[in-house]
């Protein structure tokens, strides 16, 4: 008897005793599938054509819907397309040869799968074929994805649909077979998940990490990311609307969707403390044993605390899962702590590469910006400051706008290469000579700074490397500008006296005047009142009760 | 994979019964994924420090983060040198 009568004779068996660990574990479709399928390839390719295999399949697998015994099943009409594929995929399907056709077969046999899964009565035993299916499809086009000489030629076609990424399109296949597992109805929604919604989650988290490598290693343009962000929202939707809580899931599935659903929330709209909420849950349900998974979720929660203001403790850098993190993080935080541009920008300007692979280069770039601003008027204010000699002053404790600008004028000048003076250089005889020259040509600039400009031209910024915009000059209006937006955002506590050039410290009396000037960032941004529909606590897609 | 208890008696020599033989290919699919599957579906709340951090109204999660973390030392280098070009600036403003 003929490889291909065996196989369906046993498939027919499964079906009707509705054995979904026999199927799946027959239904193979890996590279390491054992050589009987290998076998059952070159019988499918030297001794079939398509029409006569049809008619086996279809002898084989007799549609008789209405003549079921009781208890056991037989096959359906979309069940029959879907084995059809099997038997394509095998007979054409070669991983050694080429990928991205192996792809498309394997591509076109899980949307298949996904159809058959739909059967109301019957499809629940294809649910961890499915899974398999869905897992070698998307190992596969994890390896595709890092292998875009394979791919450019799909993406050269003007045809939309083809400009579609292989990631995009295997989500979509996916999230078909996510689709058909939320709308099973056969248990309601606050108890356990039975049949098909057992498997929710294993898809969802299969259609996300799809969706996060392709950003990984892409440069998106605007229509991708707003197709890939469409793609997660809408999954993260319908989990909202029929989903039973995530807590009745296992572990690993809960964990892995929170790190996922943090992610969207950091990369997408900026929700950080959407992002931190996920991100903190995941992170306290890892056991510390897995260590690379803590790396990954603290990469993101880390960075989305420093945005919300809350730096991780020496205690947290200290773990192991952290030993990787603690060496871009920790000086970060100690350059927002002192509003030390200069230090800020040659760090991350260090390690861009790594921040910029995480998706963290632009975040960190331009939403620290604020954290820095509030530090260097803090740093101002403790350098300027003379309090009054009488106690009972009723004197307002102030910044001078003009003390911040020079501040300001300082770090700027130091990033456009400025240096400097050193003490007492003119009578130093090994002093550099571009030094002096530079002095000599430049001694109206240098009038009253300690700075010394470049020998040559100033460096050049790029935009966000300046502190208004690239090389363009700070005027007192940004600096003015700049206090009263953090004055607007809660992250500075008093107004700014226009006439008299100065930021007067509201409850300075009270707190102390740089405990009322300069309230704790965390705190404020826990405090921000938001439009009635926006509620940082309730994150779409997390369902909790 | 198809388990011995899987294989129906009469299926000799169906494809699914040599599985114990080595695999014909060596292709490796996915390997470098950014966040593995886990090695276990699930595992006791317990080895968690969500139940610590329940357990004790979420105290136990604060010593990870520092929401004051601002620093009135300005005995820093950039300190120094914001001192010293505000005394410059002030000395040529004549203030």
């Amino acid at each position: 008897m003929s490889l291909v009568i065996q196989f369906l004779s046993q498939i027919r068996n499964f079906i009707r005793k509705q054995d979904g660990d026999s199927l799946q574990s027959w239904l193979q479709v890996g590279p390491n599938s054992p050589r009987q399928y290998h076998e059952l390839r070159a019988e499918l390719r030297n001794q079939y054509r398509q029409s006569g295999l049809d008619n086996i399949i279809q002898k084989c697998l007799p549609d008789d819907e209405g003549d079921e015994v009781e208890g056991e099943a037989v096959p359906w009409p979309s069940l029959v397309t879907f084995i059809k594929e099997y038997f394509t995929f095998w007979r054409d399907a070669d991983y050694d040869v080429d990928l991205v056709r192996t792809h498309q077969l394997l591509s076109t046999l899980v949307s298949s799968c996904a159809t058959a899964l739909t059967h109301p009565a019957y499809g629940a035993m294809l649910l961890k074929t499915s899974m398999s299916l869905s897992d070698v499809l998307a190992r596969l086009t994890m390896t595709l994805n890092r292998r875009p000489e394979l791919t450019r030629q799909l993406r050269t076609s003007n045809d939309d649909e083809s400009r579609k990424s292989i990631a995009e399109s295997s989500a979509e296949i996916i999230q078909k077979i996510f689709t058909a597992c939320l709308n099973d109805r056969s248990s309601d929604r606050s108890s356990p998940p039975k049949g098909k919604r057992v498997a929710i989650y294993i898809f969802a988290n299969l259609v996300l990490k799809l969706l996060f490598a392709y950003l990984r290693t892409h440069f998106l343009t605007c229509a991708v990311q707003c197709r890939r962000i469409h793609l997660a929202k809408m999954i993260f939707f319908n989990l909202g609307a029929n989903s039973p809580p995530l807590s009745l899931y296992p572990a690993a599935q809960r964990v892995t969707f929170l790190y996922y659903l943090g992610r969207f929330s950091f990369s997408s709209g900026n929700h950080y403390l959407r992002a931190a909420n996920c991100l903190e849950a995941a992170y306290l349900q890892t056991p510390p044993r897995f260590t690379s998974h803590r790396t990954n979720i603290l990469t993101y929660l880390i960075a989305a605390n420093i945005l919300l203001g809350r730096f991780p403790s020496a205690n947290l850098l200290q773990r192991p899962e952290s030993r990787t993190l603690a060496p871009i993080f920790f000086p970060v935080c100690a350059a927002l702590r002192s509003g030390d541009f200069i230090r800020f920008q040659a760090h991350l300007a260090e390690h861009e590469d790594w921040l910029l692979e995480k998706g963290l280069l632009v975040p960190l770039t331009h939403k620290l910006r604020p954290l820095l601003w509030r530090s260097l008027a803090r740093k101002t204010f403790l350098l300027t400051y003379v309090p009054p000699t009488d106690a009972a002053s009723r004197k307002a404790a102030t910044l001078d706008v003009a003390d911040l600008h020079t501040a300001a004028v300082y770090v700027q000048r130091r990033l456009e290469g400025w240096v400097p003076r050193p003490a007492g250089h003119a009578h130093q005889p090994n002093v550099n000579l571009l030094l002096m020259k530079a002095l000599a040509n430049n001694i109206q600039e240098t009038r009253g700074t300690s700075l010394v400009p470049p020998p040559g031209k100033p460096n050049r910024l790029r935009p966000n490397e300046g502190l208004v915009w690239g090389n363009a000059e700070v005027t007192l209006d940004h600096v003015e500008l700049q206090l009263a937006t953090l004055v607007e955002e809660g992250l500075m506590h008093g107004f700014i006296a226009h006439g008299q050039g100065r930021f007067a410290i509201i409850g300075a009396k009270a707190k102390g005047p740089v405990a009322a000037g300069w309230p704790s960032v965390w705190q404020s941004i826990q405090e921000r009142r938001y439009e009635e529909d926006y509620n940082p606590d309730d994150v779409p897609g997390w369902v909790r009760v | 994979m198809a388990s011995e208890t899987t294989k129906p008696a009469d299926a000799a020599a169906a494809p699914a019964d040599q599985k114990q033989q080595e695999p014909t290919k060596p292709t490796v699919l996915g390997e470098d994924d950014e966040f593995e599957d886990f090695p276990v579906d699930d595992w006791p709340e317990n080895e968690t420090e969500a139940a610590a951090q329940a357990a004790s109204g979420g105290e136990s999660s604060k010593h990870l983060w520092e929401e004051s973390w601002d620093d009135d030392d300005t005995s820093d280098d950039f300190s120094a040198q914001l001192k010293e070009e505000l005394k410059k600036v002030q000395e040529s403003k004549g203030r």
